[in-house]
């Protein structure tokens, strides 16, 4: 696999799992505000994992659906950060910090590379991850000193630069889940 | 004004503002109403919360997020129409929670499989929107405006339904399968969404002129636009009697009335899980709740 496409497969992995990692609280955020945040941060994510994975799949010469879907779990280049389940605010929002400052450093470099394809999308990205990032910052102020979150953050801060070659624990359940309708008819269209 | 003025100016049209005069009558079942329809969009995104994870492809998995987000931004509207009403968000989502007030039948329900995605969304939607559109002529003009919004957005997610369900019913013969069995089981409670056939005079919302047409209306008006095309598909509906008279009304089964009112009294087949998961994270967050105040 080219550089290329490792990069844009990390990238697409770790958005399509935090951005469904995010709309678990779908229906259930401490606030209303929230719930409309998360499940528009969410759609934002799962929005770019699918950009990349078109751009992944001309390189690989397969399908954005297929690589999100099809893979291994061995083959998937996710950060393990967002692929533990976290139903609790603390976590969830040291998780989006901590993720968004790691995010906001790789599209920073991909807008950089001298790569045009990969710097396009990097930009188009980076105007929505604007958001997400005043979102996450403006939470840290408000929890920050708060020993919930502080812990929160200290527990999550190895994962950001985990081993994208292993997965977790939690990542068995939510690919099952994940690929459970489009398995019972393979290669069906949906 | 007198309540007789009152009457007479809605009943002619007219609309009311949030800062106009209303008798208390009018004011307490415009709330009701609002309420519950607020109530229904956040409970309804509760079906299809598990369904983003297993949505098949990419851009299923987008609609439905999509979805999902209009429907809590509608909620998050609806309610500012009832806090100016004078009941403030957190007392109505108390009340949800506590069981004090309803949401709509169709959100009581469990979501077993994919076909259901697809069916919610073009048919509960389709019966949601033969309301919502007849919500453009409220007497309570704040709530008609948003609802123009609110039914342009739901006319995309009837799309989104319609091409789910196309696509399963174009494939293989577990897809179609999938379509059929969850229609069988929504027809139920689709039929009885409109609610009883009671006349429209008797109907103090259509009195009031907070619903611009009657209960029995807003059916006819859905079965003639969709069951023709639930037909077109090949799919079948589950009543033997449901069938269009030489004089344009729809002629079927009397829904299950009882059903419809054991299910909004609160004892729908999923109603205490989803406010249970709803209450369970609103207590596990109630510091965030304090650290924000």
């Amino acid at each position: 696999m080219n550089e290329r496409a490792r990069l844009l497969l990390e990238l697409a992995d770790d958005e399509l799992l935090v951005g469904w990692r995010d709309s678990e609280w779908t229906g259930i955020a401490p606030t209303l505000e929230e719930d409309v945040a998360f499940s528009s941060i969410a759609q934002n994510e799962i929005g770019h994992a699918r950009a990349a994975y078109e751009l992944a799949a001309r390189e690989l010469g397969t399908t954005a659906d297929e690589l999100a879907f099809d893979r291994a779990p061995g083959e998937y280049r996710s950060s393990p950060l967002v692929e533990l389940r976290l139903v609790d605010w603390a976590h969830t929002i040291a998780r989006r910090c901590l993720y968004e400052q790691a995010d906001r450093a790789r599209i920073e470099a991909l807008m950089q590379s001298g790569d045009e394809v990969v710097a396009g999308l990097a930009r188009k990205i980076d105007r929505e991850e604007a958001y997400h990032r005043m979102h996450a910052e403006l939470w840290a102020e408000r929890l920050r000193g708060d020993p919930r979150f502080e812990q929160a953050l200290a527990e999550l801060r190895p994962y950001v630069d985990g081993d994208r070659r292993t997965r977790t624990d939690d990542f068995a359940a939510l690919h099952d889940e994940m690929t459970s309708v489009r398995r019972t008819a393979p290669g069906a269209e949906w | 004004m007198t309540e007789t003025d009152f009457l007479a100016y809605v009943q002619a049209g007219g609309q009311v503002e949030a800062g106009d005069w209303m008798p208390d009558e009018y004011r307490a079942r415009l709330v009701k109403f609002v309420e519950m329809h607020a109530n229904s969009e956040l409970m309804g995104v509760l079906p299809e919360r598990e369904w983003i994870l297993r949505a098949p492809t990419l851009q299923r998995k987008l609609a439905l997020t999509a979805k999902v987000q209009d429907e809590v931004g509608h909620a998050q509207l609806i309610y500012r129409v009832v806090e100016d009403l004078g009941k403030p968000r957190s007392q109505c989502l108390d009340d949800l929670l506590a069981g004090r007030a309803k949401f709509h039948n169709v959100f009581h329900y469990p979501t077993r499989s994919w076909g259901d995605v697809g069916v919610i969304a073009w048919l509960v939607d389709a019966a949601a929107i033969v309301s919502q559109k007849a919500l453009l002529k409220c007497s309570y003009a704040p709530y008609a405006r948003i609802m123009k919004k609110i039914c342009w957005e739901e006319s995309f997610h009837i799309l989104h339904g319609r091409d789910v369900v196309l696509a399963m019913v174009t494939g293989t013969d577990e897809q179609r399968e999938l379509v059929q069995e969850a229609l069988d089981r929504w027809w139920g409670p689709l039929m009885q969404f409109h609610g009883t056939p009671i006349p429209r005079d008797d109907d103090q919302m259509y009195v009031w002129r907070i619903k611009s047409q009657g209960n029995e209306e807003a059916r006819q008006q859905f079965l003639e636009s969709y069951v023709p095309q639930v037909w077109e598909l090949g799919l079948t509906l589950p009543d033997p009697k449901l069938r269009r008279g030489d004089d344009g009304v729809w002629e079927y089964t009397e829904p299950d009335w009882d059903e419809l009112r054991t299910v909004v009294t609160g004892h729908g087949p999923r109603t205490l899980e989803r406010l249970e998961l709803r209450r369970r994270f609103l207590e596990q967050e109630a510091w965030v709740r304090e650290a924000v105040a």
